[in-house]
């Protein structure tokens, strides 16, 4: 009987201490969770971006203080090779848990079902039209990093120096920008992308030539149009300014880009980021750049990079709390101080002070309200595709003198058979 | 030793060539057989360089394309043209190179260490160097001929001048491998046999084709079989330079291939243009090959 009661009791003590440890290292497991420090590794390749790529970085970084179990990690990839290494990683089941992507990129990788549904990132953010596109079939799958529209900018003692105009037509750019050169010495005219080798950079900056001269590169059921008499004027008018020796023919963009942060080039096209790049530590002062609209009839391009959240990360949860805040006031206000005049994902305007040291800046918040994406409506994923046989047209045009409608009309032929 | 002793060490012994061998085999089945076989299977898929794991079968579909679109005619006309200058300009260079520097004189170590220089730097940093050089505004060429008074050239531009430019380059990395193993070639060739011909009242040229030559063409030819190979399937320098352009003019093969897979996604078509690059290489090993198997059955007569 004693026996029987005394083995109860050991049962019952047993039971309760297996419970009590059971509940104990539940606990405590949980308190190791919350305390586990979980690293996101995010995807730019503005990181490697001389001046701009530290404060960004210092921006994003502020979310560690405020969550000090988070690491933010950077995978800093050269711009020229982003998509190619981001697409290979992500089609090999690795990479960044955040990736900040240019628009056909992103496409290209919501396209494949790479990318987590952001919208409780989202929920109870005022968004603005930045965000559009970021909804691929009805779901959020990104939200806007950074929106660059282009413009067209110059160096005002130059300009001055020539008593020349700020132009308005492409006719007067060439003459503006020769009689820039004419009165400086070793000026060049007029910088912009011209070089297939850069392709993925001068389809984009080519797309606000198009768009100025009312290319939609679709009709209105949705079909791919190139041969267009607005595209005939649009690769007519960048053959003109090709041929009147304003451009320095050869030269790659970063190397353009450098030659007017020293004060060798009077007039670009570039976009807000590029232009941000120009303004930041080089010879010309940010104060004596100025922007103003493109000479053509009507509104541009924009460069768009979307955040997205990888599939593959191991930390979902984690990498949409950090797109909460990012795109909460205090990641926005943060990355307003680094990011110049780029439009966000939210309205957070460009402070008077800036505007002030920075003269081209509010040009590019205005134009910004009108501009259009670099993508064709419609064949998001496929840009890249159609826009290599309208630039190999271009380049016809420019280099071999073909005529534009022939040229456009062989590359019409061309897309009609793949697309 | 007993019998079953002795069977068992030349068991071993048959087996040794076998387990030599094996390491290396395992290697080529893993790192190329095994990949290369993979991207023969893609090159009848659709599959997408952001979905390499859910392609579809689709047959011949990929080589039809490839058959229909005259850009790959032009990418084949580009690689072949582009290959049979670098073998014929590059290999001529190299064993002019090699006999020139192959007679002692002074200075021989300083004027082999420069010719060699091409060959040791690596193909990306020679690229952007020529990249500046050949620049139209600040580009040291340019500034040459200004001073000859010929004007300014679009080395990297014009249709007229690319791939020359692009050549240029090549030969300039390719040449000192050529010469290096044509060298190596021409210290084997006998003196006396040399001193003999001329003894004999051979010319110079004469004593080259009929003594030096047939000694250092099994050299040659392998050179010529390399630089053909690694022409075919060259990139980073046809890339940094020109990207394939002008018009299309320097783009090879390689070129298209990686512009169909990250620029188009399309990795089945681009294996397909792989394939037809394989293609061109195996061929030309087998033109290696035959001529070799022909200088073999010379020789043996």
């Amino acid at each position: 009987m004693f026996d029987r009661i005394r083995r109860r009791k050991l049962l019952a003590t047993a039971a309760v201490a297996a419970l009590a440890f059971t509940v104990g290292l539940g606990a405590s497991e949980t308190r190791a969770q919350s305390s586990e420090k979980v690293t996101l590794k995010l995807a730019n390749s503005q990181w490697l971006d001389a001046l701009r790529g530290k404060n960004l970085w210092a921006a994003v970084a502020k979310y560690q203080e405020a969550n000090p179990n988070i690491t933010l990690e950077q995978e800093a990839i050269p711009s020229a090779e982003f998509a190619d290494k981001l697409t290979t990683e992500m089609g090999a089941g690795q990479g960044p848990d955040v990736a900040m992507m240019q628009e056909g990129l992103f496409y290209a990788i919501a396209d494949a079902g790479f990318l987590v549904d952001l919208s409780a990132a989202a929920d109870g953010t005022k968004l603005n039209k930045t965000n559009e596109n970021g909804v691929v079939d009805g779901k959020r799958l990104g939200v806007a990093w950074q929106r660059a529209v282009y413009a067209l900018i110059y160096n005002k003692p130059l300009i001055d120096a020539a008593n020349a105009k700020v132009p308005t037509t492409v006719d007067e750019l060439i003459s503006s920008a020769k009689a820039a050169s004419a009165a400086t010495p070793g000026v060049i005219g007029f910088t912009a992308r011209h070089q297939i080798n850069d392709f993925s950079g001068w389809f984009m900056d080519f797309q606000s030539w198009a768009y100025g001269y009312g290319v939609n590169w679709v009709d209105a059921n949705g079909k791919l149009t190139i041969n267009t008499p607005e595209a005939v004027a649009a690769i007519t008018a960048f053959k003109k300014t090709y041929d009147a020796g304003i451009m320095p023919i050869g030269d790659s963009f970063p190397t353009q880009r450098t030659r007017f942060k020293e004060k060798h080039a009077a007039f670009s096209i570039d976009n807000s980021g590029g232009t941000l790049n120009i303004a930041s530590g080089g010879a010309l002062q940010s104060g004596d750049l100025y922007a103003a609209p493109m000479p053509f009839k009507n509104p541009g391009a924009h460069q768009q990079i979307f955040v997205g959240v990888s599939s593959h990360g191991k930390h979902h949860k984690e990498a949409i709390a950090f797109v909460k805040w990012l795109v909460g006031p205090v990641g926005q206000q943060a990355l307003r101080d680094a990011s110049g005049p780029d439009a966000l994902a939210t309205d957070v305007p460009v402070s008077d002070v800036y505007s002030k040291a920075n003269p081209w800046a509010p040009t590019f918040v205005k134009l910004a309200e009108t501009s259009r994406s670099t993508l064709i409506k419609g064949y998001e994923v496929e840009t890249a595709q159609i826009m290599r046989f309208v630039m190999q047209a271009v380049e016809k045009v420019i280099l071999a003198n073909a005529d534009p409608k022939t040229a456009l009309a062989e590359a019409q032929s061309a897309i009609d058979k793949q697309f | 030793m007993s019998v079953s002793g002795l069977k068992n060490r030349s068991g071993m012994a048959r087996l040794l060539p076998y387990a030599f061998i094996l390491p290396p085999m395992i290697y080529l089945m893993v790192f190329m057989f095994w990949p290369l076989s993979r991207q023969m299977y893609m090159s009848l898929t659709n599959t997408r360089i952001v979905n390499p794991n859910r392609g579809r079968f689709i047959g011949l579909g990929n080589y039809e394309r490839l058959i229909e679109d005259p850009a790959f005619y032009l990418s084949l006309k580009a690689t072949l043209t582009y290959t049979v200058l670098t073998v014929v300009i590059g290999v001529a260079l190299g064993v002019v190179a090699a006999l020139a520097i192959d007679r002692p004189f002074k200075g021989r170590a300083v004027v082999r260490a420069i010719l060699l220089f091409g060959w040791a730097v690596p193909g990306v940093a020679a690229s952007l160097i020529w990249l500046w050089m050949y620049n139209e505004r600040s580009g040291v060429f340019n500034r040459i001929t200004e001073l000859l008074g010929i004007g300014r050239f679009s080395w990297l531009t014009s249709t007229d001048y690319a791939l020359g430019s692009v050549l240029a380059v090549t030969v300039w990395q390719v040449a000192p491998f050529v010469m290096l193993v044509v060298l190596a070639a021409l210290q084997s060739v006998p003196q006396e046999v040399r001193e003999a011909a001329r003894i004999d009242g051979a010319d110079g040229i004469s004593t080259f084709r009929a003594v030096t030559l047939p000694h250092i063409r099994p050299s040659i030819q392998l050179a010529a079989l390399l630089v053909a190979v690694w022409s075919i399937r060259r990139f980073d320098i046809i890339y940094l330079l020109t990207g394939g352009g002008p018009l299309g003019s320097t783009s090879t093969l390689v070129v298209k291939l990686r512009q169909t897979a990250f620029e188009g996604h399309e990795l089945g078509m681009a294996s397909a243009y792989g394939a037809v690059g394989l293609a061109l290489a195996l061929m030309v090993a087998a033109i290696h090959y035959t001529v070799e198997q022909r200088r073999m059955k010379r020789m043996s007569r």
